[in-house]
């Protein structure tokens, strides 16, 4: 992509003005934008707009139990505030595996979610969170579920010319209790194998709500429902968490690539889980 | 490889002509310097700064793999070869040259002098910026959490070990001379 215009907008009503009626990409911290360029991936456009001047779409905020992840929160942010600390930790559980510190200062929650990996590790974590995402176009603005918002490899429901301008979710709450893991080749800057998030809300023993999402094993990141609905509702021990990983790994539909086999990552759906869920809520395994 | 060969067939005859991308005005400041350039609004930060001659700021795998080219923009600490020349528009520019100077040396660059840190050194300007924003933040980590700040920037010689050395060296040598300044 050669030649196109450029220009770097202070406001979103001024963003989508810019966009109106133009073949449009927008940049933010550049580190899907600019390999992609780099390696031809993307397609033509006519007017790159820069969102990183646009201040209605920067920081984390919260209020009335909605968090609030404005566009342009990188996954430093994830890993440095206090409300993400406090109330969504498996966030900071992310970043802390999400690349390297220097692609974590640029890398943004929303550019994560738009370039619609299979691997895109920030989702399965708002996935269990049950976030949602804005969204705003010459259009109108509009607010879809995440997991509605994936809608296969690398395709997501984003229209011509709109933009993510934040993503919220429920926050929840203080005793919650969560489980996150990359499985990878290594430590740092690694595309992950499997990923998977729990999210479980606590209350006398019983979980009432469960997040449970897988991420690298299907299309796009998944929720499961299945192993959610296992959970919900019951005193959970280890024969439902292995119910639970059973029913995690009966949704994934794993390829072999050069980082693992399909048949390695569909055992990891069901060993992974498990192992969050116990350890999530303290259940021995007798069996590792 | 059939599109290659099929564009080179077409390309002879119907080739249309070279227009050069239009340029834009761009301004910011490097180590305290002020620049003013122009640049076609593709040419990635990494390139302009490398044509303005500030090759210091290395040019590895432009995709954000490797970290030779990591400058701190308005002092956090980024790859170059991962934004647009236009989006440094009024910003300012930290190179490793801005960290220290030759005659004026930062610990942390003498340090690795020290510990034989640098073998070809080719990271070494991005590893030097990278251990400077993981200081700034971190006055004294552990090896591991050296080892994590410096995840991203890549040394093909594989001489971690005297890196890290040398970072934790710097550390102790920073904070027993901040410590003397109180």
């Amino acid at each position: 992509m050669r030649g196109f215009d450029f220009v770097a907008p202070t406001t979103i009503s001024a963003t989508l003005k810019a966009a109106k009626g133009r073949s449009t990409k927008y940049i933010a911290g550049g580190t899907n934008f600019l390999p992609d360029l780099r390696h031809q991936h993307d397609g033509p456009a006519k007017v790159v707009i820069d969102l990183m001047r646009v201040s209605a779409l920067q920081g984390i905020s919260s209020s009335k139990g909605q968090i609030k992840l404005g566009a342009l929160a990188t996954m430093t942010d994830l890993l440095t505030n206090k409300t993400i600390l406090k109330e969504a930790p498996i966030l900071a559980a992310m970043s802390e595996k999400f690349a390297g510190p220097i692609i974590r200062n640029r890398a943004t929650v929303a550019g994560n979610i738009v370039d619609g990996g299979p691997a895109a590790d920030a989702v399965p974590p708002l996935l269990a969170l049950r976030a949602k995402v804005r969204l705003a176009s010459e259009k109108g603005r509009r607010t879809v579920d995440l997991d509605k918002f994936l809608t296969g490899y690398r395709q997501t429901a984003i229209r011509s010319n709109e933009l993510i301008t934040a993503v919220t979710f429920p926050s929840p709450g203080r005793n919650h209790k969560w489980g996150y893991y990359k499985l990878a080749r290594r430590n740092a800057m690694a595309i992950t194998v499997v990923g998977v998030a729990v999210v479980l809300k606590v209350r006398r023993k019983k979980v009432e709500e469960a997040g449970i999402s897988l991420g690298s094993v299907t299309a796009a990141p998944i929720r499961c429902y299945e192993a959610e609905k296992i959970l919900e509702g019951n005193v959970v021990n280890l024969e439902l968490a292995q119910k639970a990983a059973e029913a995690c790994a009966a949704v994934a539909t794993p390829i072999d690539d050069i980082r693992a086999s399909a048949e390695y990552r569909k055992l990891m759906c069901e060993v992974l889980p498990r192992r969050l869920i116990c350890q999530a809520l303290d259940i021995s395994q007798d069996n590792e | 490889m059939a599109t290659a060969s099929k564009s080179k067939r077409t390309k002879k005859s119907s080739a249309p002509a070279y227009v050069p991308p239009k340029k834009l005005p761009i301004s910011f400041t490097v180590n305290g310097q002020e620049v003013s350039t122009e640049a076609p609004a593709h040419t990635t930060l990494l390139y302009l700064l490398r044509d303005l001659g500030f090759t210091e700021v290395k040019n590895g795998c432009e995709a954000g793999d490797c970290g030779a080219c990591t400058i701190l923009l308005d002092g956090l600490a980024m790859n170059a070869c991962c934004a647009l020349g236009v989006q440094a528009e009024g910003r300012e520019i930290t190179t490793v040259k801005g960290i220290g100077t030759v005659d004026n040396l930062h610990p942390i660059q003498n340090k690795f002098i020290e510990h034989g840190a640098i073998q070809c050194g080719f990271c070494t300007p991005g590893m030097i910026v990278a251990a400077k924003e993981l200081l700034d933040n971190n006055p004294n980590p552990s090896r591991q959490e050296i080892k994590a700040g410096i995840a991203g920037n890549l040394c093909r010689c594989t001489g971690y070990v005297k890196i890290i050395d040398a970072i934790e060296a710097s550390a102790e040598e920073l904070s027993s001379k901040k410590g003397k300044g109180k």
